[in-house]
């Protein structure tokens, strides 16, 4: 494939008994923003590693615009990187910092000069040339960092975790600015990250892991939508999970008993009757209604056990079958009390096939 | 009165506790002092009158003269020739190499063995029948005499640098140490070789803490005194001329000793002042502090 700008080839990197990458393998396009999304230890930092040669993989291969760089010295790898804590050098100026990689590259004074306003002017921070670093704000430092990642066209910009030493507000100010500039240069980047509002809402794609491993790869809206696994699902947003077993199966509708409670949701392929599932429900995605409003398919009493006002919406935990616990947020414009019955209903159930056990 | 102790007692106790070190510094430092001072303006043997004969006769003889050049040459030399071994030195010690624990400490030894007991070993192993010579007319194609190390300039030189060399490697290490590797990361990612990364941006980064540990160094160099004493030969810098003049002549010239004590303390400040303006000024790396 010749839109595939770097692959990780079944790359494995262990630390004694931990396993920090566990034959991943993963390509990302040309010109996509890509994002590692993982809690902390899940190995994204070590596949960010890999890519930049400070760690070199025990097994595997990793490609960039189809050269094998897996035995490439770092300094000959042409990669752009963004420093979490920002990794500017303190003793030379904006100026220099942002020059450096012109300098090692011997490029003359005045088309370093000239590329270095260039990069300035894409990130904003034209006149602060004879600054240090250490003379700027936390958000201005990290504009320098992305500056200098980028002044010499890398074919590849790396983040990591570039925004978690700013403030809240300002974070979201950068997400904007470092999709913009991404988007505008037509890069391809990789973002490690374990927030996962920050990789829902810059990435073209998210590469979800967990103990070394891809959980899944997708844009945000399928990681979103269907997560493929529970993890995943326990990741991305927040979520209800309830155990119960295949009834019957009628057609593409089958009926799943949970806690006491019959549900009628969409058949898995191949599921049986007896088998195990595990059902996922979005807070958002059920339905409260007044307990005197009509019953149907999958509507339950349940009980308000505790309501919280969030401002815009309101937060409940129900309960309902046989000591099962739901978490509900609805608009606020309609409210529960505590103890108040309520009716409830699933527009929309997804499910997994649980392996027995 | 119980009134004045209520005012008064906090004086009073920081007063008290300060006594021991007031006493300490008149009783130990600051009255040696003043005598030297004015023993050293005394014409010798004499306990009354004033002269600066003893300056003079020092400063104006070419032997003199030689003395304090010989002893900045050894202290310089030696304070050069540390920061030459310190630096690679740490570098390889902060990479956690196997073994970096023990290779500490050994880096430690020449503060913890007394200056004599050094100077012996040392004598012992550069001598012509030492280890160093063995090993050089045994297995060194060309070499068929003994080089000459002990009793030479270079050899005393060589001796200020095992001795003297912690100070500076110490200081080198923990400024390495405290450097944050991602920086460098940055550096080798942006294009640069281990080498540039090196002189671009850790060397630049460490030289105040290198120049600040090579004070040090100078200092212990330049007051030097057992090591020269028993491997210095005929070099006697400032600090064993100051005890020849004692040890040597009956009756002992102690006026003589005390100008060129006071000589030898005077250019120590001079220098220390001249080299922490330049270590303040960044050592010339650029970047204001």
């Amino acid at each position: 494939m010749t839109d595939v700008m770097i692959e990780f080839r079944d790359v494995c990197k262990r630390y004694g008994t931990l396993v920090a990458n566990d034959h991943l393998s993963l390509a990302i396009r040309k010109g996509e923003l890509m994002t590692l999304l993982g809690p902390s230890g899940c190995g994204k930092t070590t596949a960010l590693r890999c890519l930049t040669g400070y760690i070199r993989p025990d097994e595997g291969r990793i490609f960039i615009d189809g050269q094998d760089i897996t035995d490439v010295p770092t300094h000959q790898r042409e990669l752009g990187m963004v420093f979490q804590n920002f990794a500017l050098f303190p003793h030379m100026t904006v100026q220099d910092n942002v020059g450096f990689p012109l300098m090692i590259r011997s490029l003359s004074t005045t088309e370093r000069a000239e590329r270095v306003a260039q990069a300035l002017r894409l990130v904003r921070l034209e006149g602060y040339e004879s600054h240090y670093p250490r003379q700027l704000s936390g958000g201005q430092q990290q504009r320098v960092g992305l500056a200098r990642a980028l002044v010499y066209r890398p074919k590849v910009l790396l983040l990591d975790e570039p925004l978690s030493n700013l403030d809240a507000k300002l974070r979201e100010e950068m997400r904007f600015e470092i999709k913009e500039v991404v988007t505008r240069l037509e890069i391809t980047a990789v973002y490690v990250t374990h927030d996962q509002a920050e990789a829902l809402a810059l990435s073209d794609r998210v590469a979800i892991m967990n103990r070394g491993r891809l959980e899944q790869v997708g844009t945000p809206e399928e990681i979103y939508e269907h997560p493929r696994s529970r993890f995943v699902a326990e990741f991305i947003g927040l979520s209800n999970f309830l155990e119960g077993h295949v009834q019957a199966v009628d057609g593409d509708i089958m009926v799943v008993s949970v806690g006491g409670l019959q549900m009628r949701i969409p058949a898995l392929p191949n599921a049986g009757q007896g088998q195990r599932v595990l059902l996922f429900l979005r807070p958002n995605e059920v339905e409260l209604l007044r307990p005197d409003d009509p019953g149907g398919a999958n509507v339950f009493d349940a009980q308000v056990e505790k309501a919280t006002y969030l401002g815009d919406t309101m937060d409940y935990r129900l309960t309902f079958g046989q000591d099962m616990t739901l978490r509900v947020q609805s608009d606020a414009q309609r409210r529960f009390g505590q103890g108040a019955p309520v009716r409830i209903r699933f527009p929309r159930v997804r499910c997994w096939a649980m392996t027995s056990g | 009165m119980t009134g004045f102790w209520r005012t008064h007692s906090s004086r009073l106790i920081t007063l008290f506790l300060l006594l021991p070190a007031l006493v300490g510094f008149f009783g130990l430092f600051f009255y040696p002092m003043l005598l030297t001072v004015i023993l050293s303006f005394r014409p010798e043997g004499q306990a009354i009158g004033w002269t600066l004969e003893n300056y003079t006769r020092f400063l104006a003889d070419p032997d003199g003269r030689w003395v304090i050049l010989l002893t900045f040459i050894l202290s310089l030399g030696g304070t050069a020739l540390s920061v030459l071994l310190s630096v690679p030195l740490a570098l390889i010690l902060r990479e956690k190499v196997r073994g970096h624990r023990f290779y500490r400490l050994m880096v430690l030894v020449p503060l913890v063995v007394p200056g004599l007991i050094g100077a012996l070993g040392l004598l012992l192993f550069w001598g012509t029948r030492g280890w160093f010579n063995l090993f050089l007319l045994q297995f060194v194609p060309f070499v068929e005499r003994p080089v000459a190390v002990n009793y030479t300039i270079h050899g005393l030189i060589l001796f200020y640098v095992w001795l003297y060399f912690p100070y500076t490697c110490i200081t080198t290490l923990s400024s390495l140490e405290s450097l944050d590797r991602s920086i460098e990361e940055a550096g080798e990612v942006s294009g640069a070789t281990r080498w540039q990364v090196l002189r671009y941006i850790v060397l630049p980064l460490i030289t105040p803490g290198i120049l600040a540990g090579s004070v040090l160094t100078f200092m212990a160099a330049f007051g030097a005194f057992s090591v020269p004493l028993i491997a210095g030969g005929n070099y006697r810098p400032l600090a064993v001329e100051i005890y020849k003049q004692i040890a040597v002549p009956i009756p002992a010239r102690w006026s003589a000793a005390s100008a060129i004590a006071i000589i030898m303390g005077v250019l120590q400040v001079i220098f220390l002042s001249l080299y922490m303006r330049f270590v303040r000024r960044g050592g010339g790396t650029g970047g204001p502090s």
